[in-house]
């Protein structure tokens, strides 16, 4: 699926990975903490955007900083600014220190990442293999990708089926509370939970951003639990460069981190035979957290949605989905009214009063449109543009005629005596920037309900002194 | 001098002229403005919009 991989690239380009901004909130020490691991290095240092990678690969062997200039040398005059925001964001993860003369990295950051890509150092940092066990081998790659799987499409099909009466098995109590926390879900006067529109949009987002987003909520709660944010961000970023298939020892975690084995179980990230294990094996779920391979098994054997897109859209606004996982089937009912449903088939319409309940639902058009994008058969990518037109303007257009009727709340001034008065009043107002409307040959206009009262004030004063 | 406490709707010409008509049977309107802007009062922004909505809706049609 070439051309799915490009658009995947071209996201990564235009938007930063979503934990990146989270790190940048850390204070200098709490990163200088993480990038004493070697791991963490590695993982923080794929998350970078490639310039970045480029600039700080550059910088590695260096044992000298180098002038910001020979470095600027470099650069061509329009790849300038792309250069400099780089370089901002290094230094916002204070792995290459703001400096204007000299470059050169943060001198722990540059020690781990040297350890990670050329082994030694300190031992643990990705992880210590359990001992083979013959009597009870680990779990096979398939064992372990059906229970990722389970785990992860339980939780996004608790949520997508709340409110529609029908049962799914729930998720853990910790996954229902950080559902709750992170405002997916919502319950209303102690009912049950609801599905919010944070929660429809973040169902049509990757499996990689769901994923991620969970585990920021998971980061800003753990800040508020008082577990030490290095080791949980640590741990995380270890079980993204652990191998998947083998089996890691619990022995080296610390208690932070052996606390955490219990929630990442819950969201599928780990595996355990029992809750009081002495070894775990990572699933793909983790070991893909910070690369660029997909999250989730993709294979059709375990029942999982097909390997690549599946979604064929016509010009007549028909729908055929060509799967049979329940999950996927249960996204596309957010806009879609289904019609049919064959053991590998799904049918379906795009119609205005579907469109108009996933709107209803804080769905965006343009949610709806890069879903059917990325989830486009192959066969679809023979066409250009890739969605037929019609049906990507007419979506568009729902959505604008929900919006046909703007309102904002205020006050309209009328019946000025005089011009003058209307122009000073005007003017003030105009200063203040309040100023909906305005029409001088009627003498009037509309402000926003903040500025009224100190329009009034200024009208009050004018009366009581005009001369001022 | 006066000010009027009320809101300000924006919309395009269509959906004033629907809205004109909506004002003979129940009036909310207080000032109209020019082709795009009305000031209505604003506790009836709740009643005029749904029933702007059922008006619209008569407008179209669905397949299903």
């Amino acid at each position: 699926m070439p051309s799915l991989l490009r658009q995947t690239e071209q996201d990564k380009k235009n938007t930063p990975h979503s934990l990146l901004p989270f790190l940048q909130s850390q204070s200098q020490n709490t990163l200088t903490r993480l990038y004493q691991r070697p791991s963490s290095c590695l993982s923080i240092f794929r998350l970078l955007a490639p310039l970045e990678r480029q600039i700080v690969m550059n910088l590695l062997w260096l044992e000298s900083a180098i002038a910001a200039s020979t470095m600027a040398a470099w650069v061509q005059r329009d790849g300038r600014k792309l250069y400099e925001e780089s370089l901002a964001n290094l230094s916002y993860l204070h792995i290459l220190p703001n400096s204007a003369a000299k470059l050169a990295l943060n001198f722990t950051f540059k020690t781990s990442l040297r350890q990670a890509l050329t082994g030694g150092g300190i031992s643990g940092s990705f992880g210590v293999p359990a001992e083979k066990d013959d009597k009870q081998p680990g779990p096979d790659i398939e064992a372990l990708d059906s229970f990722a799987l389970e785990r992860w499409e339980t939780i996004l099909h608790y949520m997508v089926s709340s409110g529609t009466g029908q049962n799914p098995t729930k998720p853990s109590q910790g996954v229902l509370f950080l559902l709750q926390r992170s405002e997916l879900m919502n319950s209303f006067y102690g009912g049950p939970l609801q599905i919010t529109s944070a929660g429809f949009q973040f169902l049509l987002h990757s499996p990689h951003a769901q994923l991620w987003d969970l585990l920021l909520q998971y980061l800003h709660l753990a800040e508020e639990r008082q577990m030490d944010l290095v080791e949980v961000l640590g741990f995380l970023f270890m079980l993204s460069t652990m191998d998947l298939g083998r089996e890691y020892s619990i022995e080296n975690l610390s208690t932070t981190q052996k606390a955490m084995l219990e929630d990442l179980r819950d969201y599928g990230l780990i595996w355990q035979r029992r809750p009081n294990s002495r070894r775990f094996s990572p699933t793909r779920l983790g070991t893909t957290l910070t690369s660029s391979s997909p999250p989730l098994p993709t294979t059709t054997g375990v029942g999982s949605g097909p390997k690549e897109g599946f979604i064929v859209l016509e010009t007549n606004y028909r729908v055929y989905a060509y799967t049979d996982n329940p999950l996927q089937t249960a996204v596309l009912n957010l806009f879609v009214s289904l019609k049919y449903r064959f053991p590998n088939l799904v049918v379906g319409m795009i119609t205005r009063d579907s469109v108009k309940k996933a709107l209803m639902n804080g769905i965006t058009a343009d949610q709806i449109i890069s879903y059917l994008i990325t989830h486009a058969h192959p066969q679809m990518r023979k066409n250009n543009p890739l969605l037929p037109v019609t049906v990507q303007d007419q979506i568009r257009l729902w959505e604008l005629e929900k919006n046909r009727l703007k309102s904002s709340e205020g006050y309209l001034y009328t019946s000025f005596t005089s011009q003058a008065d209307y122009e000073l009043v005007l003017n003030y107002a105009k200063q203040l920037d309040v100023i909906l409307w305005e029409n001088t040959g009627k003498r009037c206009f509309f402000g926003s309900l903040e500025g009224h009262s100190r329009i009034k004030e200024f009208i009050e004063r004018r009366t009581q002194n005009p001369n001022s | 001098m006066r000010a009027i406490k009320g809101v300000l709707l924006v919309c395009d010409p269509a959906v004033k002229q629907i809205l004109l008509s909506m004002n003979e049977k129940q009036s909310f309107i207080i000032e109209d403005l020019d082709d795009h802007h009305l000031v209505i009062k604003a506790d009836e922004e709740y009643r005029v919009r749904r029933e702007l909505e059922t008006e619209l809706e008569k407008n179209t049609y669905s397949l299903d």
